[in-house]
């Protein structure tokens, strides 16, 4: 079985990093992962998206995904870019704090999660990604709530390191933000960490 | 004096008299990092060109960069140019169209690394043009690399743990070998980390343009500026660290001017 | 009709000045040089401006500013040189930008340079390549109008033999269509008014005047180079119609290979000659129709094999094509060598005869 999620974002928000971090706990926890980022030149402002696709054995998936199961919106500015590209009934978890536009996804299921707020509240604005995450994984149990925390902590860079413990926190309360496993990703259901 | 009564409420709303976006900006929505000083120092050209009257006669051509939004953005005629070559398209410009007021942009990334030879090449041809470098010490647009600029202890990407000189060599003081061309008529640097420096580079810029419209020689003003970003700073200590860091290495002044 | 003696470089720079040519640059490299030193000399008096660059880098950059501003401009260099100005000449090409580059070449290496082109991106230019220097004279004004009509880098495929050699010629002027006015050109004068002007590949256009972007913009220009190849591809051939032996060559290489097809012609064999005159656009179409019927399609150039591949392409029988050029330098390494000879063209020429043909086409016996 496969899994898809197609994230989308504005260039800061932290979506690169978010999405290798779900990439990287997939590894760790022994799945075949690819990861697709699509970005421009330009720190911040432009587009930046990420296609994940996470699966129990060799990978099928091609590089550009057309029919994905999930989707992970941080700012709804690039929106129209992925969301022709999820099947009907995908699982949905959105930013509301800047995502208001319809997700016009026929049968979605669809999480909002004030994650900017969120972040803000908890004095680290530039994690809104990780609350969006946290909330993203408890949703679907894609991986455990602990891989994507063992992850971040590899992926931060050296020049971010003094922000490991507001990640973890903005993902653990992103985590709290949703009913856990309301939309799993795997048949059998995994128990989130 | 006129003293307004504000024990009620107006009888009419009040209106916008004065624009504050320069009419030579066709939007003033940019996607650049909030802290960013390239905003700042573009604004200060703008407003350069309109009060010397040069807005219908001025040619911009801009390098490769965050920067490149500028002219993405203004309403001048423009040409996006291949990375480091703008003093170089700048000349065959200026030889075409000797009266219009021939601008370049360029980034540190784009001058001094990658276009190091037309630049100089440009200034000791004595071409009438203005060259202006916008200087933050990084290749911000490709996610904050080293540059010919980059100061001695500064982190970038590709040397995280801070330049060294025995790793990466020194940074170069561009202006300063601008300066030393017989055909340089003005060389400046500036900054706009604080208003004082603004009000200082905007005069700087000034000269340098009615330089050029005298025919003296190439004019050239470096404007150093910030990039929170790029240095790993948080967006508000962009001004201290840019004191701290291109300032303290380079200076700031003209380093050539007419008497 | 007053014909003076005049050096290749000197027709070709008559010739360009000419044509409206106001901007030359470029840096001293032989047999290209000659053509710069008679641009400095020239064209300053007649209002142009002509810069000795201090790179060829440099050089294209600096005519690319001036063929913004719609001045009709030049560049050139060897093969060697117009290496370093292939990231320009695309980019003059996406930009749809009009210049002539001479290449004043050491030899034929550097065919694939000129019709494949080293820059990044879908783009062509176009390029002639003239057997001799009234040739040159009469390309290199057809090529400025090419550029601006078709809003597009060109090349003159020169060589040392053209550049250096002087032969009694008058540079007449030729005429061309009314060409429409150049209101994308650069000149400052809609800066402030709105809707000013805007040269970059990725075509975004300014808030006020959005762009197609890159996607759209390069659609078009690879439409446009589409409408080039069909329209505008040039060719000369020589007793063709009854050939069953072919000789394919261009440039200066031609003239000699036109010497030996008369020659054996007048000893009864029955051999004609094709060569491109436009080596980009390819006149595949005329090349398959000089190939029919052809026993042997035998290419001569002074390279490893290069025209080769688009003879291969065209012609009508593949198995009839034989390379019998090859690798041709002079020790100086500027120039073409012992194979630009009519007696070691004819040489080989009937060594490839007295092979058996790969396959004979029925109804025709080789003599």
């Amino acid at each position: 079985m496969e899994r898809e999620v197609m994230f989308t974002g504005v260039g800061g928000q932290g979506v690169q990093i978010a999405s290798k971090a779900l990439a990287t706990a997939a590894i760790v926890e022994g799945r075949q992962v690819l990861l697709v980022p699509r970005y421009g030149g330009g720190m911040r402002g432009g587009m930046t998206n990420a296609e994940v696709t996470i699966g129990d054995g060799p990978l099928r998936a091609l590089p550009v995904a057309t029919a994905a199961w999930s989707a992970y919106a941080m700012d709804p500015s690039y929106w129209s870019t992925i969301q022709p590209n999820l099947r009907p009934g995908a699982v949905v978890v959105v930013n509301s704090s800047l995502f208001t536009v319809p997700v016009g996804v026929h049968d979605a299921s669809v999480f909002e999660v004030a994650a900017s707020d969120v972040a803000t509240d908890l004095g680290s604005p530039m994690s809104a990604g990780f609350v969006l995450l946290g909330a993203f994984v408890a949703v679907t149990g894609l991986v455990a709530v602990d891989s994507v925390i063992e992850a971040m902590q590899q992926l931060v860079p050296s020049y971010r390191v003094q922000h490991v413990q507001a990640n973890e926190r903005a993902i653990r309360a992103g985590v709290a933000e949703v009913p856990a496993l309301a939309a799993p990703a795997w048949a059998e259901g995994a128990e989130i960490g | 004096m006129t003293t307004i009564d504000t024990t009620s409420v107006p009888d009419q709303p009040s209106r916008q008299v004065v624009g504050f976006k320069p009419d030579l900006l066709q939007s003033g929505d940019h996607e650049l990092c909030p802290g960013c000083g390239h905003p700042v120092a573009w604004r200060l050209v703008l407003d350069v060109i309109a009060e010397l009257e040069l807005s219908n006669r001025s040619i911009l051509i801009a390098g490769h960069g965050c920067y490149t939004q500028m002219m993405k953005l203004s309403d001048l005629d423009s040409l996006q140019c291949l990375h480091g070559r703008a003093p170089a398209v700048a000349t065959g410009v200026k030889r075409m169209v000797p009266d219009a007021a021939v601008f370049t942009l360029q980034g540190d990334g784009d001058m001094v690394s990658e276009g190091l030879h037309e630049v100089l090449h440009a200034a000791a041809r004595g071409e009438r043009v203005t060259a202006l470098l916008f200087n933050n010490g990084v290749f911000g647009d490709t996610g904050g690399h080293l540059t010919a600029t980059t100061v001695i202890g500064q982190r970038t990407k590709t040397s995280l743990e801070g330049r060294e000189a025995e790793a990466h060599g020194y940074p170069i003081d561009v202006s300063r070998l601008i300066a030393q061309m017989e055909g340089t008529a003005y060389a400046a640097r500036g900054a706009v980390n604080t208003p004082g420096m603004v009000a200082r580079t905007k005069r700087m810029i000034r000269r340098a343009v009615e330089l050029q419209m005298a025919g003296a020689g190439f004019t050239f003003v470096e404007v150093l500026t910030m990039c929170p970003t790029g240095w790993f700073v948080p967006t508000p200590a962009g001004p201290e660290y840019l004191e701290e860091s291109m300032m303290e290495t380079f200076g700031i002044g003209e380093l050539k001017a007419p008497e | 009709m007053t014909r003076r003696l005049m050096q290749g470089s000197q027709a070709i720079a008559e010739a360009a000045i000419l044509s409206g040519c106001r901007f030359f640059t470029g840096y001293p490299m032989l047999p290209f040089t000659e053509l710069l030193e008679n641009m400095a000399r020239k064209l300053p008096a007649t209002g142009g401006v002509c810069i000795n660059a201090n790179s060829e880098i440099e050089a294209i950059n600096m005519a690319l500013g001036a063929a913004a501003t719609g001045a009709r401009a030049g560049t050139g260099s060897c093969g060697q040189g117009l290496a370093l100005m292939q990231e320009g000449i695309a980019e003059l090409a996406l930009n749809e930008l009009p210049l002539v580059v001479f290449n004043m070449a050491r030899g034929q290496q550097d065919y694939f340079q000129a019709t494949r082109g080293g820059g990044w991106g879908d783009y062509r230019t176009i390029t002639l390549a003239p057997k001799d220097v009234p040739e040159a004279v009469a390309h290199t004004q057809l090529l400025f109008d090419l550029a601006d009509r078709y809003r597009t880098p060109t090349i003159l495929y020169g060589d040392y033999v053209i550049a250096h050699s002087s032969v009694g010629i008058e540079v007449e002027r030729l005429d061309f269509d009314p060409l429409p006015a150049k209101d994308w050109a650069l000149d400052g004068s809609m800066s402030g008014t709105g809707e000013a002007r805007q040269i970059w590949t990725w075509a975004r256009g300014k808030p006020n005047t959005p762009g197609p972007g890159p996607n759209r913009a390069w659609k078009t220009i690879a439409e446009k180079y589409e409408e080039i190849a069909r329209v505008e591809p040039r060719f000369e051939a020589n007793r063709t119609e009854d050939a069953e032996i072919l000789v394919v060559s261009f440039g200066t290489t031609a003239i000699f290979v036109d010497r030996v097809v008369d020659e054996l012609r007048a000893e009864g064999v029955r051999i004609g000659s094709f060569r491109p005159i436009t080596l980009w656009p390819f006149p595949g179409e005329a090349l398959a129709e000089a190939t029919e019927g052809c026993a042997q399609v035998l290419v001569y150039e002074l390279n490893a094999g290069q025209m080769v591949d688009d003879v291969r392409m065209f012609a009508a029988d593949r198995s009839a094509i034989r390379s019998i050029g090859g690798v041709s330098q002079d020790n100086s390494g500027m120039r073409q060598g012992d194979l630009l000879n009519a007696e070691e063209v004819r040489t080989r020429v009937q060594h490839a005869m007295a092979q058996p043909p790969a396959a004979v086409p029925s109804g025709r016996t080789s003599s």
